[in-house]
């Protein structure tokens, strides 16, 4: 088995070519020791650029192996995505936020990731090139193939960044979450969202739910529901039964029953959405 | 939880004196220079596996093992046939170290190997081929017991491992008198006390020695004994060695003996050193969790708030083998009756085979799982009665002089006190709007006199060093506890020495004396007695043998000895003086706590232990109500536990006990499907984070006991008692729902007060 450390992009895709297939990206590596380790694997960690934070143009753009802690601390995501500070705050343990990435978050296809549900509220695209140097773009909630399994093919795919627009004034994002201890547990619901207000109406949003699907889950007839309206109890209640009735969800022994999942997911929508507006109209905590 | 800084610990190991004395035995520890179980490796030493059932229930027809033997690297491999073994156990006699002709649960032992390597070890056992007949199978332990169901063993027809019904006073007058009944069932699953060290064992056999285990064991004599009976070996020729413990909350009474019989097996056939090492999975799959429980109670009450009576049909899950379970069935279904003065009580308990995992005991054996029913039964009186459930706590629990219902001679007791402090001290009197309070009562004993009649007391030795320094020798273990640096502080306050002067040995078995070991809350009472009595047994040997070289009377202070004429004298000197008249023995002195009998009865009445703590548990918390999430934000333990040997460890104990009573509250449980453990890793088997628990204040009443080391009594076990009770009384009070069926999670209470069917 060999292990590289790569410094350049193009020893990345050389690496990946050479490895014909037997060779994959790492970033964080916190799931590897979980899986059948591969016969080569090369990090992603050390190149230029990829754990970079930074807003060029309308554009905010995290390197692939931005790690949690980094995310969830920098000021940029703080003021400007505060979903995605939310959600990498709750990954895991300190150990764990430290090293893993959100790309690989991303990537890993856990369909209640923290971040990816938070990059997914946010409206993020991953840019991924290939072992043949093509560059795509693709809306994160587009790259899951199954439960635990992403679309990239990290043998021969590359996820560098992720980009998204940032939330400025009348805007507002949030994240939350539900586990049956406060560290160290999966979701039993996680859910963001993120909300743009013009004159105390709803103008755009997105409301994201896991686990329903393999993939974080935008409840886009709920979101039509909202569009035009205030963001006041009514409409949160109104959104607490619609997300409910607009998913299925399953049950299971270890975390809970698919009733009372579904009854999380209105309750935890419902939360994001009314956090997210608060920040909107400028109601949160400073800088929001 | 907010650890408070302790006002006179110097932060200095070893410099701390007085109550706050911190042993220098946990500097190896923090300095990560302990050699842990996990750690230890020999020369020439084999890795033992074991090949485990994949079926909870299912006959035997043949086992092949050519393959794994012809695999290069493969030293011993050994099956159920070829060991000819009489079956073993703790309180029954109902195991064999593998299988012969049946398993019994999924994870039951059915071959063993050593290897050169892990890996080699690993696909040997893979290599082993086992035919199975499957046969049906039983997992809960109420329909085991009916007519019908499948049986486990010929022996124990209807699945009945262990059943006890008694009366004492008249129950049905009280029942008949009664102003009011409060009748619930309760559920509680199997709690595994998920110590963060997996258990291993290397076995080594010496031809001259015999067998020795090296594995941390809370009762090391105990478990040689078992291992002796089960290997056909003589008692001298098994001893343990004890490396560092990485927690044991009574998991480690016993431990898991299979591990240690099988180690032996293949260290005798190997002819090498086998080191038998459980995985997490294993620890859960194949180990030994507390016994689960359903306990149908029912209370009469006077109209002011007087217990009458109580009446109890409990039937407790063994799983396939017994262990400890019979004797923990026992304390769980009567200990909870002595903290109250209940005039009549009745129970009926059935402890019944399960296809499941075999079950042990974690910490206060019981008393925890009945505490969980008693108390909520408390809690329901006083509300139907309208009354305060501290003001009808402090009516009916047991004070000074009491004899209990089941015979307990209660002594000093500062119960009433507890409660009133606790309650004072979480806000009882001016409760914040909105939020949950809970109240919780226990009482736990201080080791037993009637565990073994004859043997009822403990012992101890105390070495002077010819440099001056006493080592003292004790068959009670330290595993994080803080008894080796009680003991010290004990024989130094008998001695008048620096704790700092004094080193504790316990860890081999061929020197250490003989101990029940640490369970029942007995070490500071009882052994700590023992090593009170041997440090006062050498004080005065050390005043003879110094009187004999001045030939004048001495006295001691600060480890000096003074005569009448003023010379003065180093220990060291005495211990030289003695050492050259007797060429070459060391001053030591005996301790032997030999306690009087008990009145103990036929039918289990009587006092059964020299002393008796006591404790107050009170809990403020909130509720979620969209959710059902509870967060418990303080809980306050009032504890009588009498003169406080050591403040620091003593709230160690506290911290630890109560974030293991909010683990079994809130969290934890194993879960089952079809008989196979659901949560098998620490990942789904949740126990609390730091972040889960709450501030936790101790508080101590320090009642000075007559029997106990300088008025001493325990403290270890009864920590985790009253916090189940404490946290269910204050979800209740919160949710203005009760839920009977632990853990307490989010989706129960939210399902509770929804008034949805239960589901999954």
């Amino acid at each position: 088995m060999s292990y590289l450390i790569a410094s350049s992009l193009d020893e990345v895709l050389t690496s990946l070519r050479d490895g014909s297939g037997k060779a994959r990206v790492v970033a964080g590596g916190t799931d590897l020791y979980l899986q059948d380790l591969p016969y080569g694997l090369v990090d992603l960690s050390c190149l230029k650029g990829t754990t970079v934070i930074e807003q060029e143009d309308d554009l905010i753009s995290l390197g692939s192996a931005v790690t949690h802690t980094a995310a969830a601390s920098s000021p940029l995501v703080l003021s400007r995505a505060r979903a995605l500070a939310e959600g990498c705050e709750v990954i895991g343990s300190p150990q764990i936020r430290n090293i893993g990435t959100i790309g690989g978050n991303v990537v890993n296809a856990a369909p209640a990731a923290d971040a990816a549900v938070a990059l997914v509220g946010l409206g993020a695209e991953a840019v991924i090139i290939d072992i043949e140097g093509n560059i795509r773009q693709e809306a994160v909630e587009n790259l899951y193939w199954e439960y635990n399994r992403s679309l990239i093919d990290s043998t021969r795919e590359v996820m560098i960044s992720l980009q998204f627009k940032p939330c400025m004034d009348g805007e507002g994002s949030a994240f939350t979450r539900f586990a049956a201890r406060r560290a160290l547990a999966l979701p039993m619901v996680n859910a963001a969202a993120r909300v743009k207000l013009e004159n105390g109406l709803v103008k755009e949003i997105r409301l994201v739910a896991a686990p329903v699907n393999p993939a974080p889950t935008r409840l886009v007839k709920t979101e039509e529901l909202v569009i035009g309206k205030p963001v006041n109890d009514q409409t949160i209640s109104m959104v607490e039964r619609s997300a409910a009735e607009e998913v299925e969800v399953r049950g299971s022994l270890l975390r809970c029953s698919a009733r009372y999942r579904l009854h999380l997911v209105g309750v935890l929508v419902s939360r994001a959405l009314k956090t997210a507006a608060e920040r909107a109209m400028g109601q949160g905590k400073a800088g929001e | 939880m907010t650890l408070k800084t302790p006002e006179k610990s110097t932060r200095r190991y070893g410099k701390a004196e007085g109550t706050d004395y911190q042993s220098p035995e946990v500097w190896s520890k923090v300095t990560g220079k302990a050699v842990y179980g996990i750690d230890h490796a020999m020369p020439g030493m084999l890795h033992g596996k074991i090949l485990r059932s994949p079926y909870p229930h299912a006959r035997i027809k043949k086992v092949d093992t050519t393959a794994a033997e012809a695999l290069p690297g493969v030293r011993a491999v050994l099956t159920g046939t070829e060991l000819e073994s009489k079956p073993f156990g703790i309180a029954v006699e109902d195991e064999l170290p593998l299988a012969v002709d049946k398993v019994r649960y999924i994870g039951d032992e059915v071959a063993a190997v050593a290897a050169v390597d892990l890996q080699t070890a690993e696909r040997a056992i893979k290599a082993i081929k086992v035919e199975y007949e499957e046969l049906p199978a039983v997992y809960d332990p109420a329909e085991a017991l009916q007519e019908g169901a499948p049986q486990l063993h010929d022996n124990f027809p209807g699945n009945v491992a262990w059943e006890r019904e008694l009366e004492r006073g008249s129950s049905s007058a009280a029942f008949a008198g009664a102003d009011v009944v409060v009748e619930e069932s309760f559920t509680i699953p199997a709690i595994h006390p998920a110590y963060l060290e997996p258990i291993s064992c290397i076995a080594v056999d010496d031809p001259y020695t015999g067998i020795t285990l090296h594995t941390a064991l809370q009762s090391p004599d105990a478990v040689r004994k078992i291992v002796a009976g089960a290997l056909n070996y003589p008692l001298s020729k098994v001893h343990v060695n004890g490396p560092v413990m990485g927690g044991g909350f009574g998991g480690r009474v016993y431990g898991n003996l299979k591990v240690y019989i099988l180690s032996a097996m293949l260290a005798i056939k190997s002819g090498r050193p086998v080191k038998i090492q459980l995985t997490r999975e294993e620890e859960f799959t194949a180990g030994r969790p507390m016994i689960a429980a359903a306990i149908k109670m029912k209370m009469a009450v006077k109209s002011d708030g007087t217990i009458l009576g109580r009446e109890a049909d409990i039937i407790t899950d063994n799983g396939a083998y017994s262990g400890q379970a019979p004797w923990v069935s026992k304390t769980l279904s009567e200990r909870n009756d002595s903290v109250y003065r209940i005039p009549g009580i009745k129970t009926r308990v059935r402890l019944a085979y399960t296809n499941k995992i075999p079950t042990g005991q974690y910490r206060a054996y019981g008393n925890q799982v009945a505490n969980f029913a008693t108390e909520s039964l408390i809690d329901m009186a006083a509300k139907k009665l309208g009354l305060d459930p501290l003001e009808m706590r402090l009516k009916n629990c047991v004070r000074e002089g009491d004899i209990t219902v089941h015979g307990l001679q209660v002594g000093k007791c500062g119960l009433s006190e507890c409660l009133q402090a606790a309650a004072r001290e979480i806000g009882w009197d001016h409760k914040k709007a909105g939020h949950g309070y809970g109240l919780s009562v226990a009482i736990h004993a201080n080791g037993s006199l009637v565990f073994d009649k004859n043997f009822r007391g403990a012992s101890a030795l105390a070495r002077l060093e010819l440099d001056g320094r006493i080592t003292l020798f004790t068959g009670e273990q330290d595993y994080g506890q803080g008894t080796h640096g009680a003991f010290a502080q004990i024989a130094a306050k008998a001695l008048d020495v620096r704790p700092a002067q004094i080193t504790v040995e316990s860890k081999e078995t061929k020197t250490a004396p003989f101990s029940t070991g640490a369970l029942a809350m007995r070490q500071t009472t009882v052994g700590g007695k023992a090593i009170q009595l041997a440090a006062e047994d050498l004080r005065e040997k050390i005043f003879k043998a110094a009187a004999e070289l001045t030939g004048e009377p001495v006295t001691m202070k600060n480890s000096v000895l003074n005569t009448m004429s003023g010379r003065t004298l180093e220990l060291g000197e005495i211990a030289y003086h003695y050492h050259n008249n007797t060429s070459g023995l060391n001053l030591t002195g005996e301790g032997k706590f030999v306690p009087e009998e008990s009145d103990y009865d036929e039918s289990g009445y009587g006092n059964i232990s020299v002393a008796y703590s006591f404790a107050a548990h009170a809990v403020e918390l909130e509720l979620d109500k969209t959710t059902g999430a509870i967060t418990v934000n303080r809980l306050v333990a009032a504890h009588d536990s009498g003169r406080i040997v050591n403040h620091l460890t003593a709230r160690g104990q506290v911290y630890g006990g109560v974030a293991q009573g909010i683990g079994m509250s809130c969290f934890e449980g194993c879960l089952f499907d079809e008989g196979r453990m659901a949560n098998a890793t620490l990942a789904d088997y949740k126990i609390p984070t730091a972040l889960d628990l709450p501030e936790i204040d101790p508080l101590f009443i320090e009642i000075e006991d007559p029997v106990g080391p300088y008025g001493s009594k325990g403290l270890g076990e009864i920590v985790m008692v009253p916090v189940i009770g404490a946290v269910a009384n204050a979800a209740a009070d919160a949710a203005g729902v009760r839920i009977t069926d632990l853990p307490l999670t989010a989706e129960k209470i939210y399902q509770a007060m929804a008034g949805w069917e239960c589901e999954q």
